[in-house]
């Protein structure tokens, strides 16, 4: 994600930033088709810019004019031809429009959909579905919303149906044009002479935000995610200086002085309920801090919300810092929110990949000023997301437990571990395809597979083994933590992917998972067991992966280990009927 | 507004759309006289020059407009 949320959606800025652009340095790079029944001559470079500001090369597919249909249907269409890692479906209220007064929007219901399913049944791609913005028309003034099919009622219909489709296509993402839309008000977002002139969806200046919508998607799709946001406390939290006015004195309330608080704090709620961690990093001494989470009646938030606090005197770059530690996660997943502009520069300063927007100076506007960003996108939720924070205070109780130890050893046996392996299972898709997503360090080669494509894994019939790792204690129920796909070839058992949750590093789940390919390998006769390492940016962790199970460099990227010599591992895990794999 | 006012101002926006900075406007060019100039480089151009002058123009006028000394008539009935 960008870090200078503050983006500049300047549509000539863009435009000239595309012109003659070579994106071809990025690491990252993935290909767009775009479909749609208006023209986007005048959109792709505004989408290809904000991609590249965003650090990623992005090539692109547009289908002709108003052939939607036509390219999706045809197995050997351009569209196809050209490989499509995402396919964005720009459909325009315009174009609707016309339909709408020729022959009514019932077909609509049935046709988009099915361009979905024929994309998918040709192609693993992520499809983007563009929801409509209202149009502005109502022959019955407000009574429009009493009738079924005016051109109004008929489009949200249309929105709030798709919506539902989407709910079971974890392959299909909605983009909200209309939300985009309504925000930016209707009357500025349409510009009928555009259209009229050369099909141009949208006035000029508003195809930026459209084309960031779509971006958000993009990023988020490829695993860019905020996983935790990082809260100053003094007149960010509460109005006032807890250290002057004692727990008590804060101004926090449902109602009055300390109102505009109460509601950051429900919207800070909401997104540790929708599996984003919070932490702590003020300037404070700890028992003051804390005393306000315990003992003040109006917090919203309460102590056990917050994942890792640190209230001191030390820098907010080293406590962040630390809370990365703690959590195993990386900077450019943190958001960092601090009414203080002294603070929120130093943090930019020193990790420039932390997200740090601008807060204004009215708390009453934090909540709108920071939704604007939308920083928050993401593609699937999964009950992992529901359980997080309560995994990571689990985490916490652990680490108490071993301090008492001595013996690393006796530590784990104490865990009383139990772990699962099983082929992908249907249910556990949406959690497969984000851990694929999330898993950036302990990750051997980083493939971002998207839901279809884990799906092609389980119903692979050409021998694919793919695992999904489960993990238990005595403190409580880790979930799916690991995965690995290996596939039988020639005389060797290739491993295409190994990932591992950090939460349970040191525990020997690699072991154990090791034990288990090596038994596999050789029930199917096979004489080594072989895999890649793909460096990244964030993958160091596991570079001698290989190397420490004994592997020997095969050249290049490959790593190879005869079966014969492998003697399992001793390790304090044992095995646990999938079945009973808590959920 | 005079017209050289006009031309002046409406020299800076086409340099910028055509990303040719040494572009110099006469009143009989035409669309076939600038190479990018085609149909959407045509409405950027419409809508820059709309927030230039501070002026609206309808479909009808922009057909209308066959040449760059259409244009500056057009804008100088708008802006007077």
């Amino acid at each position: 994600m960008n870090p200078n949320k503050t983006i500049n959606l300047d549509y000539r800025r863009l435009v000239r930033i595309s012109k003659g652009l070579d994106v071809s340095s990025h690491p990252q790079q993935i290909r767009i088709a775009l479909l749609s029944d208006a023209a986007t001559q005048q959109f792709v470079p505004v989408l290809k810019a904000l991609l590249h500001e965003n650090g990623i090369g992005a090539s692109f597919y547009e289908g002709p004019f108003d052939a939607i249909e036509l390219e999706t249907i045809n197995p050997a269409s351009g569209l196809y031809q050209f490989k499509p890692d995402f396919v964005i479906l720009l459909n325009a209220t315009q174009a609707l429009r016309s339909r709408y007064y020729s022959h009514g929007l019932e077909a609509e219901f049935e046709r988009i959909p099915r361009t979905w399913n024929a994309i998918q049944s040709s192609s693993l791609c992520r499809v983007i579905q563009c929801n409509f913005p209202l149009p502005y028309e109502r022959p019955f003034g407000q009574f429009d919303l009493k009738l079924q099919n005016s051109f109004y009622t008929a489009v949200q219909s249309l929105n709030s149906h798709l919506a539902t489709l989407v709910k079971d296509q974890g392959n299909v993402l909605l983009c909200d044009l209309e939300s985009v839309a309504s925000d930016l008000g209707r009357r500025n977002w349409f510009d009928d002479r555009l259209w009229d002139m050369c099909k141009t969806f949208c006035a000029l200046d508003h195809l930026p935000a459209a084309a960031q919508a779509m971006v958000d998607l993009v990023l988020a799709s490829l695993g860019r995610v905020v996983k935790c946001v990082i809260l100053d406390l003094d007149n960010t939290l509460w109005g006032g200086v807890v250290g002057d006015l004692g727990y008590a004195g804060v101004e926090i309330a449902a109602h009055g002085d300390g109102e505009a608080f109460y509601r950051f704090q429900q919207f800070l709620l909401s997104l540790k309920n929708r599996g984003i961690l919070l932490a702590v990093c003020s300037k404070n001494d700890l028992s003051n801090a804390v005393a306000v989470f315990e003992s003040n009646p109006n917090m919203v938030l309460k102590r056990a919300d917050i994942t890792v606090f640190m209230a001191n005197w030390e820098n907010k770059a080293d406590n962040i810092r630390q809370i990365r530690d703690t959590l195993q996660i990386g900077f450019d997943s943190m958001v960092f929110l601090d009414d203080n502009p002294f603070e929120r520069n130093l943090v930019r300063n020193f990790l420039p990949d932390v997200i740090v927007p601008e807060l204004p100076e009215d708390p009453a506007d934090y909540i709108s000023a920071i939704s604007s960003l939308n920083l928050f996108e993401v593609t699937a939720f999964s009950r992992e997301d529901v359980a997080r924070s309560a995994l990571y205070k689990e985490e916490a109780d652990r680490r108490e437990a071993q301090n008492s130890f001595t013996d690393i050893n006796e530590f784990l046996k104490s865990l009383e571990m139990r772990a699962a392996i099983a082929r992908f299972q249907e249910e556990e898709i949406t959690r497969i395809e984000q851990l694929f997503l999330r898993s950036n360090q302990f990750n051997l080669t980083t493939h971002r597979y998207s839901a279809a494509e884990c799906r092609a894994l389980m119903n692979n019939k050409q021998g694919c083994i793919p695992l999904q790792i489960s993990l238990q204690d005595r403190f409580g129920a880790h979930g799916l933590i690991s995965i690995v796909v290996a596939w039988p070839q020639a005389d060797t058992l290739f491993i295409s992917d190994w990932l591992m949750s950090c939460r349970v590093l040191g525990r020997g789940v690699e072991q154990y998972v090791m034990n288990h390919v090596f038994a596999t390998a050789r029930e199917l006769g096979l004489k080594t067991v072989s895999g890649d390492y793909l460096p990244t940016a964030k993958n160091a962790m596991v570079k001698d992966f290989w190397q420490r199970f004994g592997f020997e460099h095969a050249g290049g990227t490959s790593w190879r280990r005869p079966v014969a010599a492998y003697q399992d591992i001793p390790v304090h895990i044992t095995e646990l009927a999938p079945e009973l794999a808590a959920h | 507004m005079n017209s050289d006012e006009i031309k002046t101002r409406l020299t800076k926006v086409f340099r910028d759309i055509f990303d040719t900075p040494a572009l110099e406007l006469r009143d009989d060019m035409t669309a076939d006289d600038i190479e990018d100039w085609d149909s959407l480089t045509h409405v950027d151009l419409i809508v820059e020059v709309e927030k230039e002058f501070k002026i609206k123009l309808s479909t009808g006028e922009v057909r209308k407009m066959k040449n760059v000394g259409d244009f500056i008539t057009l804008i100088g009935s708008k802006v007077s």
